[in-house]
């Protein structure tokens, strides 16, 4: 006899862990003889039991689909739940070991556990900008205050950190209820950590901190009134602007009573509203208003501004008034091709 | 498809079959179908053959002592057992008719 009992021991066990998903009573069922009919088959014939049945696991997966027996059939809760369990675990292994070499660690764990220390820092600062903003009530900086003081924040930081420390070191040694509670209070920081993040990170991408620096300005909104003057360096009275579509622009207010009641209608009105204050010219800005709307020249005002004006008194509405306006026009230019 | 997909299905009635002649144990029982001509069939599948039909009720065991190697656990036909041998063997004969007129009717050869 070639095969020893030792083999077929060895045997029967790989086959029992191969069905190791199915109840016990159905395993045992299956496997009672098993031991007892592997001596037979090994009594009759030359070579290992490997070399003559094959694999244990093939064989266990021949004699389960033999048997009538499905995979993971007839299991219960607990079992399914613990099978996926030990899976879990096994595959967190995998991965955890598979990460290691690129971190440079032989396992992932091996480089996150280096970073505790780091973590129990972070977690003692996190702490108390919790309490930062329970005490001053939802708006917080980057540094901890207690109640709206810094320096108190920052002795409450302190404590913290090294509160966080101290249980960090001896969190193996605390029993099941504290740690419990400990890990609990930790998943709170960090559920807080994330939801600061999120709210700083759209602050800091607005530039929105509660101060909206946009200009609503319009520049022509200090504007009040409007002085056309011609070539000539004459105020012109009277005058109408209109835009590309020959809509009217009103720019300013008429502020100047006798002609607020003189023209009803404020579309009609031209410019400017009130010619006394007219910035240069004739009318300097610091003579008193005239009632007349008719431009009156005084003798000695602004000498330096306009030296031609011959004849203020013709009115200046009129455009062909300034015969000097013609000479500018270009020679004509059609002679280039 | 080899006999092996064919076997799956009527494993059953051939074990069943080749313990009516005699009880056997389990290697006794895998070598006697080799013997009849199915050499490609499993170790385990005969083992597992045989606890199911014994779970099923159709087989009933009994130990038997011997000097020279272990104990052997035999099997045999109940009467449960000689039952449904009956039926499957009708059953299987009439498919197996069904078949062949099948195939000589399209003139395949046996």
């Amino acid at each position: 006899m070639t095969v020893t009992e030792q083999e077929i021991t060895d045997y029967v066990a790989r086959v029992r862990a191969a069905l190791a998903d199915l109840t016990p009573d159905r395993r045992d069922e299956l496997t009672e003889d098993l031991a007892d009919h592997l001596t037979e088959v090994a009594a009759e014939g030359e070579g290992t039991l490997v070399e003559r049945l094959g694999e244990p696991e093939t064989y266990a997966a021949e004699l389960r689909a033999a048997a009538g027996v499905g995979v993971g059939g007839g299991r219960n809760l607990d079992q399914r739940v613990a099978t996926a369990v030990v899976r879990a675990r096994g595959r967190l292994r995998a991965i955890d070991t598979r990460l290691g070499p690129p971190l440079g660690y032989e396992t992932a764990s091996d480089f996150l556990r280096l970073l505790r220390p780091g973590w129990w820092v972070l977690r003692g600062y996190l702490a108390a900008m919790l309490v930062t903003v329970i005490t001053t009530g939802g708006s917080f900086g980057l540094l901890p205050r207690f109640g709206g003081e810094l320096l108190a924040g920052l002795i409450m930081l302190v404590g913290f950190v090294l509160a966080s420390i101290w249980l960090g070191r001896r969190s193996g040694q605390l029993s099941r209820w504290p740690r419990s509670a400990m890990q609990v209070g930790s998943a709170v920081l960090v559920v807080f950590a994330l939801s600061a993040l999120m709210q700083a990170e759209d602050r800091m991408r607005y530039g929105d901190y509660g101060y909206d620096p946009t200009s609503v300005d319009n520049p022509y909104d200090r504007i009040r009134d409007v002085f056309v003057y011609d070539s000539e360096g004459r105020l012109v009275e009277n005058a109408r602007l209109f835009d590309e579509n020959g809509n009217p622009i009103r720019l300013g207010y008429p502020d100047c009573k006798e002609l607020a009641e003189a023209y009803a209608n404020p579309v009609l009105r031209a410019y400017p509203y009130c010619p006394d204050r007219a910035p240069f010219g004739p009318r300097g800005p610091g003579m008193p208003a005239r009632p007349t709307v008719g431009p009156q020249p005084t003798d000695t005002s602004t000498p330096s501004e306009t030296p031609v004006v011959p004849t203020p008194t013709s009115t200046p509405a009129s455009p062909s008034a300034t015969p000097s306006a013609t000479p500018s026009g270009d020679p004509t230019p059609t002679r280039t091709s | 498809m080899d006999t092996t997909q064919l076997l799956k299905g009527v494993l059953d009635l051939a074990v069943l079959a080749v313990l009516r002649e005699e009880d056997g144990y389990g290697y006794d029982i895998l070598r006697r179908l080799r013997e009849a001509g199915l050499e490609e069939i499993g170790d385990a599948s005969v083992y597992g053959t045989l606890r199911r039909l014994f779970a099923a009720g159709l087989l009933t065991t009994y130990v038997v002592p011997s000097e020279t190697g272990p104990h052997r656990k035999y099997y045999s036909l109940n009467a449960a057992g000689r039952d449904q041998l009956t039926r499957s063997g009708k059953l299987w004969r009439s498919f197996a008719t069904t078949m062949d007129t099948l195939l000589d009717d399209r003139g395949l050869a046996a």
